[in-house]
C-alpha cells in the first residue's frame, strides 16, 4: 500500500494518491472552497435540470389549497403537489411552476380573468416493494377578481379527491366547481 | 441444444395463442366472467335511484378513469416502466347504466392475445332499476387485484361518493 495509506482525499485504494507532503497547504483551503462552490452549483443546476419550478406569484392569494393525505402505511409515502399552466390562445398550454403541497394549508395567487390549468399530482411510493407511481387530476380555472376559491386535496386510503368552491367576495356561500378537462378546451363554447 | 430451446419456445407460444383469447366485447366479458379464474360476478342492491346512479357513473368515470399511469418498480436486478392507460365507456339507456372500463399497456408488457379496440377489459358494471329508490348492480369484476378501482365503482353506485381510485395501487 505504501503512501496509499497516506491518501486524504478517500479510503479507496482506486484513487490515486496524492502524498501530503507534496500537496502545498495553500491547495487544502483552496479544494475545500472550490468543493463547496461545487456542491453549491450543483444544487441550483440540479433542480433546474429537473424540470420543475416553484410556482411565484406576487398576485393576491386567491386560491386556499388544503390538502390531507395519508399513505395508509409506514413503508409507502404520498407527496401531492399542483403544476399551474397558463392556457393561452388556441388553448396552448404553458408551465409555469409548481407548489408543492407539503403543508396542510398553502395560499397560491392564480391570475383572475385568464384560463389556467392545474394538474393535482399525487405521487407514491413503496420502500418495500421499490415502487413508485403517479397519477393525476386535472382540471381548468378562470377566477373571477376577488372571488375566493377554496381546494380540498385528499388522498385516503387509495382514494384521491380534488374539489374546488368558489365564494364571492363578502358572501359566505359558495358552489362547487364542476372539474373542466383541458379537452374541451378547443371547442368554441368552452371559453367563455 | 438450440433446437430443442426452439422448439420449446415455439410450442408454449402456439399454446399461449391458442389457449388465451380475451373478450373482445362488454358482452363478452361479461359471459367469460363467470367461468373465469382471476374474476367473479358480484350482485348488490343501493338504495338510490336509477337515475343518480346513472348520473354518478357519468361524472365519475371519465374524471376518474380516464388516465394514463405510469409505475416503475426496481428490484437488485431489474428496472420495469409499465405505462398503461384507462379507458372508461358509459352507455346509458332508459333502462340500464353501463360503465365498461378497458386497459391498454403503452409500455413495459408485450400482450400475447389480440386486444379489443380500447383495451383489454377490466371492469362491467350493469345498473338496472328495480323500484324507484333501489337499483341493482352486477359487477363483473377482476377477484385479484384492482381493489380500489372495484371499491371506488361500489363507493359511486352507493352514493359514498369518496373520490378517485388511485390506479397505481
Amino acid at each position: 500500500m505504501g503512501q496509499r495509506r497516506n491518501c486524504w482525499m478517500s479510503g479507496f485504494d482506486e484513487v490515486t494518491p496524492f502524498p501530503p507532503q507534496l500537496v502545498p497547504k495553500k491547495w487544502h483551503t483552496h479544494g475545500r472552497s472550490a468543493v463547496v462552490v461545487l456542491l453549491f452549483c450543483v444544487a441550483i443546476v440540479l433542480p433546474a435540470c429537473s424540470g420543475i419550478k416553484t410556482y411565484n406569484s406576487s398576485l393576491n392569494k386567491n386560491l386556499h389549497v388544503r390538502t390531507v393525505t395519508d399513505s395508509g402505511s409506514g413503508f409507502s409515502r404520498i407527496r401531492a403537489a399542483v403544476d399551474i399552466h397558463r392556457v393561452g390562445e388556441q388553448c396552448t398550454i404553458e408551465y409555469e411552476g409548481t407548489v408543492q403541497l407539503t403543508d396542510p394549508t398553502i395560499e397560491i395567487g392564480i391570475p383572475p380573468d385568464r384560463w389556467s390549468h392545474l394538474v393535482f399530482v399525487f405521487a407514491s411510493s413503496s420502500f418495500l416493494a421499490n415502487r413508485t407511481g403517479t397519477i393525476t387530476y386535472e382540471t381548468m380555472i378562470k377566477p373571477r377578481p376577488n372571488y375566493r376559491y377554496d381546494v380540498e386535496v385528499s388522498y385516503k386510503n387509495s382514494m384521491y379527491h380534488v374539489a374546488i368552491r368558489e365564494t364571492p367576495p363578502n358572501r359566505s356561500t359558495s358552489r362547487e366547481l364542476d372539474r373542466m378537462a383541458l379537452g374541451p378546451c378547443h371547442s368554441p363554447t368552452a371559453k367563455k | 441444444m438450440k433446437l430443442y430451446y426452439v422448439v420449446i419456445i415455439v410450442l408454449n407460444l402456439l399454446a399461449l395463442f391458442g389457449c388465451i383469447s380475451h373478450p373482445q366485447t362488454a358482452e363478452e366479458f361479461r359471459k367469460a366472467v363467470p367461468g373465469a379464474l382471476s374474476a367473479k360476478v358480484e350482485m348488490f342492491e343501493v338504495d338510490r335511484s336509477f337515475s343518480q346512479v346513472a348520473n354518478t357513473f357519468q361524472k365519475m368515470g371519465p374524471n376518474c378513469l380516464s388516465k394514463t399511469i405510469k409505475t416503475t418498480s426496481q428490484t437488485n436486478k431489474s428496472y420495469q416502466v409499465i405505462v398503461t392507460t384507462y379507458k372508461p365507456t358509459i352507455v346509458v339507456t332508459g333502462k340500464k347504466a353501463e360503465l365498461h372500463v378497458q386497459f391498454h399497456h403503452d409500455q413495459g408488457v408485450i400482450n400475447v392475445s389480440k386486444e379489443p379496440v380500447g383495451g383489454y377489459y377490466l371492469l362491467v358494471a350493469d345498473a338496472q332499476p328495480l323500484s324507484p329508490t333501489k337499483t341493482r348492480i352486477d359487477l363483473y369484476r377482476p377477484s385479484m387485484g384492482h381493489g380500489v378501482l372495484v371499491q371506488a365503482v361500489k363507493n359511486w353506485a352507493n352514493g359514498e361518493i369518496v373520490g378517485c381510485p388511485d390506479l397505481t395501487k
